[in-house]
């Protein structure tokens, strides 16, 4: 639908783009940007100087071919595990919530939460390391117990984006919530 | 002696600077301020400064300020909480060294506080208690990032021993370059002033005050057959707790219709379970453990005498909650005690046992003639006597006073510490200063304050709580939500 620019919480630019299927469905990607290059580089050289080093101390090939596994192993270790490329929420209204995030190297992970156990969507405030974010959750409620609140589910955990891209989906998500309680 | 004071507040000059320039002051008084208060003690510990801290932002908040609280984290109470009216709680993941009070590095709590100072938009950065290690760094980096300081002290500190040279010393230096000083009351500002080697000029008084509507008598719930005695207080050394244990056997022989009613919980309650234990008086002597501040009521009016037995204490609270629910007042004469209440509302003794006994005998002499005022009569003399809103209006114009003056700049800031704080003492928190200079200018390199997001506004001018107010409800359910959010962060 559309698309503008927004930074999370470091200071980088992300992307956000909301997709309306239709009127109580909607779409809301988060993409980080892709792993750069330069940092890459930066990485492996440094990995590779030192075990040139430590190989001109002692003289062992072992280090010179164990720091290129090292470096190959840590590179996909970061795409599979660490670096996620992009995170998508979809709200269906009456069905439910779907969050799902995937890695640079194309893993997917895919949640569902059925309406029956939404409670609401709320922006909330919580000290993450040395700061302290706006982030956007789900809040769950047992069925059995509707009044309280059982658990807590933040979503665009790894993308982090700031308070104007919060309040952006989390306005849409309330229009289609509003509609279907 | 309360109206002595007050006449005396007027004319004190510190505290009343705009009286002489009215324009100015209309206009100043008009401003509003986005305040920070900083401290290691804050609910769900309990005592005075923290419910200082609370009612005193209640009436800032009303008084239309941006009012928010930092603190440690309390177990499993950490993150961003709301409490009544929308004043904000940070509980900061801070590590507590001793008796609730943090560790201090002068260093590690920069990034946190400064993150609360940004994002709230903070101009004034007013601390709480000389005991807290968290209020003196608060107060070390808002003067490295340029907001206005202020220092509110709760204690009375000694002289002489190895520990209050130390903590004199910390406070001087801390102090030297705060904006303002208020302290609870004149023995206090006496105290503090001669601790710290203050100018008296930047340091004002304003005393506690007591919610009257709280501390009502209800002479129902005493019973008559007896005299009761009650004592509420945290049960530890500089309460006097040592002088009770020797007043209650004494008194308890001589008035076999004496009961004491004692509140508190602490390190000294063994000495009051011996004495309770040796002299048989299960049946008269009830300790009823650590109170909360809603249940202290319902038991003040239970007794007919309050009695405190103090060792220290800038501006006793308890003798006025006391005396607001119409008990006969017996107080140690320490501290600003004195200063406290009318003389006809109080009796003073010297902190000995037995001049306190005397004391208690003359009282409960009195209560037995039946020519004491009755307790309604009691509480309509306290009742306006102390008043958080009059407590409020007046810590407005110290920080309308410090709003318009400048924070020193590094270099004058250096020259300070060391012309104030002697050679030693000074070079090192000097250097200290410029590393924490250097230590806010990596932050600002790694997390610049553009990419800080501003915090909603839950107070102050464009705050967003009332109108929620409006629709009870749901704001009601919001907030329950926002708890419950708040239990499961990070």
């Amino acid at each position: 639908m559309e698309d503008e620019t927004f930074t999370d919480i470091s200071g980088k630019s992300i992307c956000l783009d909301c997709q309306s299927h239709s009127s109580f469905c909607r779409e809301f990607t988060v993409s980080s940007p892709k792993v750069s290059i330069g940092k890459v580089m930066v990485y492996t050289c440094s990995v590779w100087l030192l075990a040139y080093a430590v190989f001109f101390l002692t003289q062992n090939t072992a280090v010179l071919s164990s720091a290129i596994l090292i470096t190959l192993v840590g590179m996909m270790f970061h795409i599979h595990f660490v670096k996620v490329d992009h995170e998508t929420l979809l709200v269906i209204g009456s069905l439910g919530i779907q969050v799902s995030s995937s890695y640079a190297s194309g893993r997917e992970i895919t949640t569902f939460i059925e309406m029956s156990k939404i409670k609401d969507i709320v922006i909330n405030e919580a000290i993450y390391m040395h700061q302290i974010i706006y982030y956007l959750c789900v809040l769950l409620k047992d069925p059995s117990e509707p009044s309280a609140v059982s658990s807590v589910v933040p979503l665009f955990q790894s993308s982090k984006p700031r308070l104007n891209c919060l309040v952006k989906v989390y306005k849409s998500c309330q229009e289609i919530l509003s509609k279907s309680q | 002696m309360g109206q002595r004071k007050r006449v005396a507040a007027v004319k004190n000059p510190s505290s009343q600077r705009h009286s002489g320039a009215p324009a100015e002051a209309t206009r100043v008084s008009n401003r509003k301020h986005n305040i920070c208060m900083v401290s290691d003690f804050f609910y769900p510990n309990m005592g005075g400064v923290e419910s200082h801290i609370y009612q005193l932002s209640q009436c800032l908040i009303e008084k239309g300020h941006k009012v928010v609280i930092a603190t440690h984290a309390y177990g499993r109470r950490k993150g961003v909480r709301y409490l009544t009216n929308g004043l904000k709680v940070y509980y900061l993941p801070l590590q507590v060294m001793y008796n609730q009070s943090t560790a201090t590095t002068c260093f590690h709590s920069l990034p946190l506080l400064r993150c609360v100072f940004v994002r709230e938009r903070i101009t004034v950065v007013h601390a709480h208690s000389s005991f807290s290690a968290m209020a003196h760094d608060a107060l070390f980096h808002a003067k490295t990032m340029g907001l206005n300081t202020v220092f509110t002290d709760h204690s009375l500190f000694g002289f002489a021993d190895v520990s209050s040279v130390l903590t004199n010393k910390l406070l001087t230096v801390s102090l030297c370059d705060t904006n303002h000083i208020v302290c609870v009351s004149y023995t206090s500002k006496e105290n503090t002033v001669l601790r710290a080697a203050l100018n008296p000029e930047i340091v004002s008084v304003i005393p506690n005050a007591v919610d009257p509507t709280d501390f009502t008598p209800d002479p129902s719930q005493r019973q008559d057959d007896r005299i009761t005695i009650v004592v509420i207080s945290r049960l530890v050394y500089r309460k006097g707790i040592d002088l009770l244990g020797g007043i209650i056997p004494e008194l308890c022989l001589k008035h076999p219709d004496l009961h004491f009613l004692i509140g508190g919980e602490g390190p000294k309650r063994i000495v009051l379970e011996e004495v309770r234990e040796k002299y048989q008086l299960h049946d008269r002597v009830r300790l009823l453990g650590a109170l909360e501040h809603k249940d202290v009521h319902g038991v003040l009016v239970q007794g007919h005498i309050f009695l405190n037995t103090s060792l220290t204490e800038a501006f006793c609270m308890a003798i006025v909650e006391g005396a607001s629910c119409g008990l006969q007042v017996v107080s140690t004469r320490v501290g600003g005690i004195p200063e406290v209440l009318p003389e006809d509302l109080i009796t003073l003794c010297e902190p000995t046992v037995r001049s306190l006994c005397a004391g208690l005998e003359t009282v409960i002499a009195r209560q037995r003639s039946g020519s004491v005022p009755s307790p309604a009569s009691i509480h309509a003399c306290v009742q306006n006597l102390y008043t958080w809103r009059n407590v409020a209006e007046r810590t407005e114009k110290v920080y309308d006073r410090v709003a318009g003056e400048e924070v020193l700049p590094l270099d004058r800031r250096l020259q300070r510490l060391r012309a104030h704080c002697g050679p030693v003492a000074g070079s090192i928190f000097a250097l200290f200063a410029v590393l924490d200079f250097l230590f806010l200018l990596l932050l600002q390199w790694l997390v610049p304050d553009r990419i800080m997001d501003a915090a909603v506004d839950a107070t102050g001018p464009q705050g967003l709580w009332r109108r929620e107010t409006e629709s009870k409800n749901e704001a009601y359910s919001k907030r329950a939500m926002k708890r419950a959010a708040d239990r499961e962060t990070l």
